[in-house]
């Protein structure tokens, strides 16, 4: 076990924001506002965070990301539509950061081009999975560009078809969202 | 924008939303930056057009035959493609 883990391990977590139903940095929701009008999505409801059934150390856990990275050897995704692209790509979870690449045209990722961990940690979760911290990895990682315009539209395929591989291809315990 | 927003600016007959929009994508969310960018692309594609390259009129042909929605797709393409012909990228991402 890293030292890092360990020190995360004896850290007490803080009070989950969203188990109360808080928006964690309504500033910055009302910016985004202004800037482009009706673009957030505003849901009453939330979605309360599963329960692990298992101990992590024999969970499988995968990785599902907005950054926008893909396999070298997969069409890139679409950043000239100006409403999104609404598909999805599969990453080996045995890619190393050599075999991918990142397609994006609203963040910066120059950081990420230097070491892919920096946005998708997919060498770190590698690390955790052998040295035995976790159970293991799903077959493969996902990946979306997440600018997109039509939040109702995002829902009914990235998400539904990411959420539907992850349950009953990938059969995962965990799922680790990493925004970008 | 939301695409719903979009839609109802359509119905309103506001072309003007959907122009500010246009700006923000192509402008990194900055509409005046947006307006700059899209004259910067028109005048690469003049200034392209002034060396008289050969041009493939039949691929222009077939191309103007597609559907409207792989045309308008594609005109969202060909700004970025002329932007990045100019060397002067203004987004955050790649290049």
């Amino acid at each position: 076990m890293t030292e890092a883990v360990k020190s995360l391990r004896q850290t007490p977590l803080p009070q989950d924001p969203r188990e109360t139903g808080q928006q964690l940095r309504p500033g910055l929701w009302e910016t985004v506002n202004q800037r482009y009008p009706g673009s957030m999505i505003t849901k009453a409801d939330y979605v309360p965070l599963a329960r692990l059934a298992k101990p992590l150390s024999q969970a499988r856990v995968t990785l599902i990301s907005s950054c926008g990275v893909h396999a070298k050897t997969d069409p890139p995704m679409d950043v000239c539509h100006p409403f999104g692209d609404f598909t999805f790509r599969r990453v080996p979870s045995a890619a190393r950061h050599a075999d991918l690449i990142i397609h994006q045209l609203k963040y910066p990722h120059d950081d990420a081009d230097e070491d892919i961990n920096v946005i998708f940690p997919i060498e770190r979760l590698q690390e955790l999975a052998t040295e035995g911290t976790i159970g293991g990895l799903t077959r493969n990682f996902f990946s979306f560009i997440g600018y997109n315009m039509d939040s109702a539209r995002f829902e009914r395929t990235v998400a539904a078809d990411i959420a539907r591989a992850v349950s009953e291809e990938e059969h995962a315990d965990v799922a680790l969202l990493a925004p970008a | 924008m939301s695409v719903p927003f979009l839609k109802e600016a359509v119905e309103a007959g506001a072309p003007d939303q959907l122009l500010r929009f246009v700006r923000l994508h192509l402008g990194d969310g900055n509409e005046e930056t947006g307006r700059r960018e899209i004259d910067k692309s028109w005048v690469e594609a003049v200034k392209i057009l002034l060396q008289y390259q050969p041009v493939n009129e039949e691929f222009i042909r077939q191309v103007m035959q597609q559907d409207d929605s792989t045309l308008a797709l594609l005109y969202f393409h060909l700004h970025f493609h002329l932007i990045r012909k100019s060397g002067e990228w203004i987004h955050d991402g790649s290049r």
